[in-house]
């Protein structure tokens, strides 16, 4: 056993480091440095510089134009990137549907897609959770109907990630209702310029319009969009879950946020907090090394499987105490909350600088232990998958 | 970067189960724990025929010079069949300090601890010290004459000899000393766990200037650095605790039959058994941490330690607790062995400074 990385992997840690200090853009870094949302723009210009750099497919394969690292240079990458304070990459396209399309779709899909989102020219989103469909996704009921050489799409997605900024989405649709559930779903690639849709936001309780819903209405998509074969959309589903397994620790990120708070309370004379704290810290050192055992493991030809569950689970309430922390440190400060784009006045209330982002933070992370299958289904997968009951 | 045990390593631990397994059973275990001093001779022999009582001594003493990774094993697996012999107070406290030491006869002492023939406890603790090692009341005059009272001594009845922590011209001094000789009395009792311990009382106890291993600064380094590996041993115990107490409770419920269908069906017992799980793997993480920072130059060595003691402490008590909850009736019943593993838990954070001693270690 050996805890520390080659000197491979530290020179690459160092290139790295050397990115995010001269070439991670300088506006998109003030803003989030200092809590305010960005743009569309920001953030296009954010993934434009990681494309030049040649680190957009940095979870892709050699052939298919990534960067083919190990999974030493995947979890550095993400974990440097994390404690810069940068934003999450986007995974709709580089990390879920661009799997999805190497190993299921056909060579016209593959050039007509991967190459841009390598480049980031397309900005994808995700259709799959529905009104009546959340933990419950294969009862999903958008329906997609063959008339000639088009399917009309019908039905509505929700929670739809930044689908106002979209210019595709991949939804899973229903092509059949004769047999069980999971058999009658297809992997449809809708344009988001298509006439019929429609999307409208819907705001979270931070204030932000982060998500949407996107209603379908007799929505005419050519067939050569449909990945792979009719009825099997479940099972890409399915793969495409399970290839998103990196950084979802957050470890990088988590890090960042405990050393300022770590330098907040530092000052707060607070012994209880201060205890709180420390757990924390425990915590994050053994979702750390949970993280590299499960990837040392893959590098070892193994497979960790279900084990992954723990670091979602983990990440994401480590993600949300933390948060809460931040909050129960700015004491009575809390109370003042801006929103996600600052006080509109410039007279600023009193208190620390870090209270409306603590807030602000707090709301929004409210969401990681309900996505990507809530943290409820993830023990159900660890129960049937590793307990075997 | 590599997170695999080698071959060698997996092979060791497959040892120590199967042993565990064929010679130390819960019923074998219990009769040990009936029996007057919680020892078995028999079973320490078998340990010395396993090579494991020379394990974790540099070749220069003979021993095989194993380190905190195959200790954590050892300990592990003696902790999912809850084994009391006196591993942490013989080989790691007393066997493991002299093994650090310049002491001048340490050779000839770990040889004899190796074949199993000695047996030596280290007496650290009083009322007064509260989990600092390097405090002691007991006193070595200038004319070498100890004066003082241990207490918590592992081991302490079935020890042949005492290495003492003791204060001569207001620096700390390591003593060894016959358990038999004039002017010691040994008071023994049993732990929660069902380990052998003593207060150990010395008036007006004679030592040879020969007797005196390591003193000043020396001496705190040792006692630090011993007290820091059997932390990290009691911790791996807890480890193997944790992964037994999940694994336990699975099968058990997977067989108990209620409303008509195995218990293990029901979802809120299936989310508290995946809790126990998640809490395993990550004490196994801080495990991982400490035991591969144990011998780094800087702090962190402690640190490390001091996560993974603060970790098993919450976690495996709760797990242990949770894991009797499943049982039902029969997790509080003296016979089953589900019930040992929460007296376990109880008396591993006590050892050593609990949770949140170590919670503020951390933050200092």
């Amino acid at each position: 056993m050996d805890i520390n990385f080659t000197k491979e992997d530290i020179a690459f840690r160092d290139e790295v480091r050397d990115w995010l200090a001269n070439d991670y853009p300088k506006h998109v870094k003030d803003k989030t440095d200092n809590g305010i949302a960005l743009t569309k723009d920001d953030m296009v210009d954010y993934h434009k510089a990681i494309s030049k750099k040649g680190w957009m497919g940095y979870n892709w394969p050699v052939e298919h134009g990534g960067t083919g690292w190990s999974a030493s240079k995947l979890y550095i990458f993400n974990k440097e990137f994390g404690l810069a304070g940068c934003p999450p990459l986007l995974a709709f396209g580089v990390s879920m549907v661009a799997p999805v399309i190497w190993t299921f779709g056909n060579d016209d899909q593959k050039q007509r897609f991967l190459p841009d989102i390598l480049n980031f020219n397309t900005w994808w989103c995700q259709g799959y959770s529905e009104p009546g469909s959340g933990s419950d996704l294969a009862s999903l009921k958008t329906k997609a109907v063959l008339d000639g050489d088009n399917y009309i799409v019908n039905g509505s997605k929700t929670w739809t990630t930044l689908a106002q900024n979209a210019d595709w989405i991949f939804c899973l649709v229903r092509t059949d209702n004769s047999g069980i559930k999971q058999e009658g779903i297809s992997f449809l690639l809708i344009d988001m310029n298509t006439p019929g849709i429609e999307v409208k936001p819907i705001i979270t309780i931070d204030g932000e319009h982060e998500v949407n819903s996107v209603f379908f209405s007799d929505v005419k998509v050519p067939v050569e969009n449909l990945v792979g074969e009719e009825g099997k959309g479940w099972t890409y589903a399915k793969f495409l879950l399970a290839h998103e397994r990196f950084g979802i620790a957050s470890v990088g990120a988590s890090m960042r946020q405990l050393n300022k708070l770590k330098s907040i309370i530092a000052d707060l004379d607070n012994a209880e907090l201060q205890k709180k704290v420390s757990k924390l810290e425990v915590s994050l050192s053994a979702l750390e090394i949970t993280e590299l055992r499960l990837l040392s493991a893959l590098e070892n030809g193994g497979h960790p499987g279900a084990e992954s569950s723990i670091l979602k689970i983990k990440g994401t309430e480590m993600q949300q105490h933390l948060s809460e922390l931040f909050v129960e440190a700015a004491g009575e400060y809390a109370l003042m909350y801006p929103g996600p784009h600052g006080y509109e006045s410039n007279d600023k209330p009193a208190g620390p600088d870090y209270a409306a982002n603590s807030l602000s933070a707090f709301l929004n992370l409210r969401k990681t232990s309900i996505y990507g299958g809530s943290n409820e289904i993830q023990k159900n997968i660890i129960s049937k998958f590793v307990l075997g009951v | 970067m590599d997170l695999n045990y080698s071959e060698e390593q997996i092979m060791l631990r497959e040892q120590i189960q199967k042993f565990c397994e064929s010679e130390y059973d819960f019923y074998k275990r219990e009769e040990i724990v009936k029996s007057e001093n919680d020892f078995d001779p028999s079973v320490w022999k078998l340990f010395s025929e396993q090579g494991w009582l020379s394990m974790p001594f540099s070749e220069d003493s003979g021993g095989f010079g194993f380190g905190a990774i195959e200790l954590s094993i050892l300990f592990e697996e003696f902790g999912k069949a809850l084994v009391i012999e006196p591993y942490l107070s013989t080989i790691v406290m007393s066997g493991m300090l002299l093994d650090k030491s310049q002491y001048e006869h340490k050779n000839e002492l770990i040889e004899n601890i190796c074949s199993g023939k000695l047996h030596i406890s280290l007496a650290i603790s009083e009322v007064t010290n509260k989990y600092d090692y390097l405090l002691a009341d007991t006193t070595l005059t200038n004319e070498n004459v100890l004066n003082g009272t241990k207490t918590l001594v592992l081991n302490g009845a079935n020890a042949n000899k005492f290495i003492v922590t003791c204060t001569k011209d207001s620096e700390l001094t390591l003593v060894i000393v016959d358990s038999d000789a004039d002017g010691i009395s040994v008071n023994s009792f049993t732990t929660i766990d069902g380990q052998s311990c003593a207060e150990v009382s010395f008036e007006n106890v004679k030592i040879s200037q020969s007797s005196i291993i390591s003193s000043s600064d020396e001496a705190s380094n040792l006692v630090k650095e011993i007290i820091n590996i059997a932390t990290l041993c009691i911790s791996a115990e807890a480890v193997g605790c944790m992964e037994s107490c999940y694994l336990k409770t699975v099968e058990y419920t997977k067989g108990r039959e209620q409303f008509g269908q195995p218990i293990s069906n029901f979802q809120v017992l299936q989310h508290r058994m995946v809790d126990m799980f998640v809490e395993s793997e990550l004490a196994k993480s801080l495990l991982f941490k400490a035991m591969l920072e144990i011998n780094s130059n800087s702090d962190d060595k402690f640190k490390h330690v001091s996560a993974l003691k603060s970790h098993v402490g919450n976690s495996g008590k709760l797990s242990a607790q949770d894991a009797v909850q499943l049982h039902g009736g029969m997790g509080v019943s003296e016979e089953m062995m589900i019930g040992h593993y929460l007296k376990k838990m109880v008396a591993i954070d006590a050892l050593f400074g609990n949770a949140d001693y170590h919670l503020k270690k951390i933050a200092s």
